[in-house]
This record gives structure tokens, sequence and C-alpha cells, in this order.
């Protein structure tokens, strides 16, 4: 099985240079994807993003969320679709010649655009991040975070939300054999599907919310939130130079064409 | 080392206190086992202890606890009280909150102000002693439920704190690592700190302990030697009796050379196993051993990779789990998997809906488990005991000719299990097969017709009972 946003130990670019040069990568590119409402930009991003994982070995972890990112991709411009008008008009979802409510939901340019924009985004961003998660080990990031004098609680929420999303998965996986066992099997159709998520999905929220109560005391007795010793020995190198260069020549390339482009 | 004097305390929003008139002293240097079923207050009492009721809960407290003479309450908090109490919980899972091992344990030591150095060494030494410096840089969701008991134990140890409570913090280890933990426990007591241990495997635990108390209704039923307190409960049970041995039935379960694996990894490597009506049999073995793989196969929820496997009769190599679950029940280890109704009647209704039963035999199945008269109570309320129970009933009602059991009697006390037994052996008299998995010898042999050991994929012992 393959776990969301875990660390894969290896000894690319990626996991030789300094977790604060990583964070710094992964804002500029979080920015710019931000700032940038063209779609050839963001899409160059997007290319500049994959090549920088590629280069530091990562390239297979970031291709498997493309299914993920595909579903996402199209609901966000299913979203804008129905929600949003712009442009021209390229056809109805209901046909004209329906009596009263024929030419409705229009699908226009502006809104198709739009979606794809928001989507190219998304993907920008979210391979940003996991660029910065799959290739610093999670107490390397919480130190830098640590010593950006981010304050423990949030930097423990963060470590902890990161640390139990393969513990769910897991424990998903476990509650729908159980309930297989059971004779379970979810039901046909959307509706039927969406009904047959509650004996997997309940007994989950239940067990998760069980186990906050012990995490919080174990926090607490732990003595974790006093915040631990200063342990950076993580040194910058020249690598750290090369990856936030090339952070700041995407920097310059986006806005040198926002400027050509207006 | 711990007083604790004339202690009562209630939940908020609840009429009855857990406790009640709690008196109990702990010296420096002693080790005292707390045992008695479930939902008695031992959780409670190990919380009380640990000053997490005073000082996190809400809830009503009578009386006082003081460590090493200084008053709970004189604490200034959780934080505080930190340095001299520590306390491993019962929920391993949710206590690893670093994502490696020796991260975990790292944290702790430096926490504790130890120089780097000093924690490097420290480290080395708590792994060790646990026996898991091979885990050191595993992530918590990949280790075996012995393991993160083991890891959750490591972290609380590298505290250093004079007391340490552990909140049935061994109900998934196997019985050589059960041992060696309460021998790191004695050391630890011989060495000044003072520990608890609520343990239900009093027997084994009770030539490393001083004393041990039987809690029973949030009062202290007995406070006595170990042996007295394991004579007094071994009196309150009905006369255990090994099991008559019983003439041969058809098979049920045939497997041929059965192998699986992940990747490279086998985690069951050639296995051959028969089950017949009638019989029980059970598995043991350490963690990790390929238990769970195994009985996975009976009811589809795994096909081996090699090796063939008859049920019912009929060779199933290939067949799903919507086939296969029709005549092999699973009961997995921990209730709350499975259990998600708001009523225990459509917790049961739940299984047989999903096979197109009848729902007529629901009051029988749950005077069958003693459930009888719950049939109305939410299913999170029940106690661990009941909520066991109630987890058999739901895959006993709908009637297979297997079932399988997967560690049915974690974290129960003797009482309880027993009850879980006399309820297989019930099923097997009226012909049904039963396979369970066990860390428990004693009930393995007691009520089993035949015990097979595990060990690395392979049955490396089988014998009659």
């Amino acid at each position: 099985m393959q776990e969301i946003m875990q660390y894969i130990p290896g000894n690319g670019i990626f996991h030789r240079v300094h977790p604060l040069t990583k964070l710094l990568f992964t804002v500029i590119i979080v920015i710019l994807a931000v700032l940038t409402s063209d779609l050839l930009l963001l899409a160059f991003l997007l290319v500049a993003v994959f090549l920088a994982a590629w280069a530091g070995g990562l390239g297979r972890g970031l291709t498997e969320q493309i299914p993920l990112l595909l579903v996402l991709g199209v609901m966000l411009v299913l979203f804008t679709v129905l929600t949003m008008h712009g442009g021209e008009v390229l056809f109805t979802l209901i046909p004209a010649g329906i009596p009263l409510i024929g030419g409705g939901l229009p699908v226009t340019t502006g809104a198709l655009l739009f979606g794809t924009i928001l989507s190219l985004r998304f993907a920008v961003m979210l391979f940003a991040f996991q660029l910065l998660v799959v290739s610093t080990k999670p107490g390397e990031l919480v130190t830098t975070l640590r010593q950006l004098k981010m304050p423990i609680d949030y930097t423990l929420m963060f470590l902890i939300a990161l640390r139990f999303i393969p513990t769910l998965q897991r424990e998903g996986i476990r509650i729908s054999e159980a309930q297989l066992a059971r004779g379970y099997a979810p039901g046909d159709g959307m509706m039927g599907k969406v009904r047959g998520l509650k004996p997997v999905i309940l007994p989950l929220i239940l067990n998760a919310l069980g186990k906050a109560d012990t995490l919080g005391l174990t926090i607490d007795m732990r003595g974790y939130r006093r915040g631990r010793a200063d342990t950076g020995t993580l040194s910058f190198g020249a690598l750290d130079g090369v990856v936030i260069l090339a952070a700041l020549a995407l920097a310059a390339i986006v806005a040198a064409t926002n400027i050509i482009l207006v | 080392m711990i007083t604790i004097d004339h202690f009562s305390y209630t939940y908020r929003n609840r009429e009855h206190p857990v406790l009640r008139d709690i008196s109990l002293s702990i010296p420096k240097g002693s080790m005292m086992i707390v045992t008695g079923p479930s939902g008695a207050g031992k959780t409670t009492l190990c919380r009380a202890m640990a000053g997490i009721l005073s000082h996190v809960y809400t809830g009503t407290a009578t009386g006082s606890i003081a460590i090493a003479g200084r008053d709970i309450m004189e604490y200034k908090g959780i934080e505080e009280l930190s340095h001299d109490v520590s306390m491993v919980f019962d929920d391993a899972d949710a206590q690893l909150i670093f994502t490696t091992v020796g991260e975990e344990v790292m944290t702790s030591l430096e926490n504790r102000g130890l120089s780097k150095k000093e924690a490097e060494a420290e480290l080395v030494r708590i792994l060790d002693l646990l026996q898991i410096s091979h885990l050191a840089d595993r992530a918590p969701y990949t280790l075996s439920g012995g393991q993160k008991q083991k890891a959750a134990l490591a972290a609380t140890l590298a505290l250093g704190t004079n007391v340490l409570i552990l909140d049935e913090a061994t109900s998934e280890l196997d019985e050589e690592a059960r041992n060696l933990v309460f021998s790191i426990l004695r050391s630890l007591a011989d060495g000044g700190r003072t520990i608890v241990l609520v343990e239900h495997m009093i027997d084994e635990a009770a030539k490393y302990a001083d004393s041990c108390v039987l809690v029973k209704d949030g009062t202290i039923a007995a406070s006595k030697t170990p042996e007295e307190v394991s004579r007094i409960i071994q009196k309150s049970l009905p006369p255990i009796t090994k099991r008559p041995g019983k003439e041969q039935g058809d098979l049920l379960i045939e497997a041929t050379g059965l192998v699986h694996c992940y990747g490279d990894f086998c985690a069951v490597d050639g296995v051959d196993i028969t089950l017949r009506k009638g019989e029980i049999i059970a598995i043991v073995g350490e963690n990790g051993s390929g238990k769970t793989t195994l009985v996975k196969h009976f009811n589809g929820l795994l096909k081996p990779t090699a090796g063939t496997l008859r049920i019912a009769g009929s060779t199933c190599n290939g067949h799903s789990i919507s086939v296969l679950s029709r005549h092999t029940g699973l009961v997995f280890q921990n209730p709350d998997t499975m259990l998600f109704e708001d009523t225990v009647r459509k917790e049961i209704a739940f299984g047989l809906k999903n096979i197109g039963r009848d729902q007529s035999c629901i009051a029988d199945v749950l005077n069958e488990v003693g459930l009888a008269g719950k049939e109305d109570t939410n299913p999170r309320h029940l106690s661990r005991g009941e909520r066991q129970r109630l987890a058999l009933a739901c895959v006993v009602a709908m009637g297979q000719e297997v079932f399988v059991l997967d560690e049915p009697t974690t974290g129960l006390d003797l009482a309880e299990s027993l009850q879980i037994m006399e309820i297989l052996m019930r099923l097997s008299d009226e012909g049904h097969g039963i396979v369970m998995i066990t860390h428990n010898p004693n009930l393995a042999t007691t009520f089993a017709d035949r015990v097979m050991k595990m060990s690395n994929g392979k049955i490396v012992c089988s014998q009659e009972a």
C-alpha cells in the first residue's frame, strides 16, 4: 500500500539540502502559484516542480498522486462551470428545446478557463508541498519550524497530522475488512455508495476521537509542550544555494513573463 | 511513595462514582499489580495516581493522593507532575507521536534535559533493553501491536521518572515479551522506582511483583500478595476442566502448502492445516509470526500466493470474500473495528441483513453470549468484555460453519475470558469448527483440541492439547 505524504528515505538533491531551504522553495512556489493566473505559466510551474522532483529521485512519489489530482481537477472545473459564467457560451447542459428550464446551466469559456487555472494551481501547490514532506524527516521539519519560532502547539499539530495519515489509512482498511467479514457489500449507485460508507466511516471517526484523549495526555505527560532542546546540527551547503537560486529563477521567469504579457 | 487516602471520584455528567473510598499505600521500590474485571475502575485508579483526574478532567474528587509525601494538588499541573510520574496507556498507537521509534524515545530523552551524547547512549541502552534496536528507524504504522506497545514503553522509560504506571500496556505482547517487560519493571523497582502495573495475567506477573490489589465496582476488594489474590480470583470462578477429546467430524478447512507473500516477504510460508466439525484449534506464536495473515485466508480476505485451500468441501483458491464469508465468520481482535450502530440489536441485525437472514435469532444469540436485556444499549457504552462478546455475537448470529477469532481475550480478565471460552465450547458442541489465535498459553491448552505454534510463517509445532 502506498502511504500518502510520508517521508521516503533517499539521497537525492532534496534529501541533502537544509529543511529551511526546502521550506523556502515550497513557499516561493506556492506564492508564485497564487499570484499567477496565466494558464501557460502555471503549466510551466507544474513542469518545473516535476522536473525538480525527478532530479531529486522523487518523481514516482509524485506521479502516484496524479489520479487523485485528476479527480480533484475535474470536480473543480465542474464546480466552476456550474457556479460561474463568463466569456462565450459553448453549449448549455440542459438543451434549449426543453420548455421552462431549457437553455439553463450554460457552459462558458470563462468558467472552463478559470476552473482549469484553479486545478493547475492546486496541483502546483500540492506537488511543491509534497516534495518538502517526502524528502524531509518529520523531526527535522519540526526542529526547523521551532527555529523559526513557530509556536510548539502548531508544530505538534503539523507533526501529528503527518504521522496519523497512514495510521488512519490502515485503520480504514481494517474496519472495511471487518465489515466485509460480516457480509457487508456497499450498495449500488451513487446513493448506495454514500450510504454504504457509514459502517466504515463511523467506527473510523469514533476510534480516532478515542485516540485523541490518550494522545493529548501523552503529549502533556512526556513534557513535549516544553519544547525540545535546539538540536539544529544540519548545515547549509552549496546545494542549498542551487535550490534557492532555482526557486528565485522561477520567480524571475514568472515575473518577467507577467510584465511582457501586460 | 504513593499514598491514596479515602479517595473517591465521579466523572462529570455521571451519577455514580467510579472510585469509592480507595485507600492504598505503595512503598518506594515496590511493584504492585492492579487487576479486576473490565469497567471496574482500574484505568480511573491509574489516572488518579498520575494526577490526570485532578489536573485535566473536571469530575468531582474527594480524599487525597500524595506522591512522595507531596499532595498531587500542590503540583502546578500535569507538566510539573510529569517530572515525577509517567504512565503508559493501553492504546499504544495513540502514544507514538513521532515518525520513527528512535525519534520517539530520543525526544523523551532530550526533554529530560540530557546532553546529545548522554541521550544517544541512553537511547541505545533503552532500545537494547526492550530488544527493539532493529525498530529504531521504523515508522509507527509499520509496527505490529506488540511492537507498538514496546515502543510506547521505551519512550516512557526514557523519561526516567520515579513512579511508572502501566495501564494494560502489555496486552498485545506474547508470553516471552511479557516476561521481558515484567523483569525490566522488577529491576527498576529494585533500583528504587515505584511501579504500578494493571495486568490480567497475574499468574505470570506474580513472581515479579510485591503486592496485588483486586479492584471491583470501584472499590478495593482485596489487597494481598499476587499469589493470594490469584487464589481469590480462582475461587470465584467455575471450576476449569480440561475439555474432553472428541471424535473426529467432517473436514471443514483443509489447507496444503499455503503460502502468502507481500512482495519478497512471505508472511505465511507453506502451512498445512485442517479443521474438522466440532474441533477447536488454537494458534499461538510470537507477534508477527503470520497468524493473522493465515486466518484471513479462511474467509477470503486474502488469497493464497501458492498452495491449495479447501473450505467446506470445495476448492476455493480464487474465491472472494463474499463467497467464503458465507462459510467462515471472522471476529477481529479489537471489537471497535466493527461496532458502529447505536443499539446492540441493530449491530447484530447489520450482518443478518447483509446475508438476507431472518432477524428472529437476535434474542437467542444475545442470550447465548450473556448480553440478554441489552438490546437497546449503545455498543460504545458497554464494557470492553461486553463489547468483545457483542462482536462475537454479531458473527455467531450469521451462523457460518467455521468461526475464526483473532485474540478474543485481549483486554479481558480471567472471568471474562472464560465466558468467551464457554461460548466457543458450546458452538463447537453444536458442530461448528473454531480457530482462535491467542497469546494466552493456558487458554490454548485448556480449551483447544489442538495447539499449533507458528514462527516465521511456518507451523513449527502442532500437538493434541
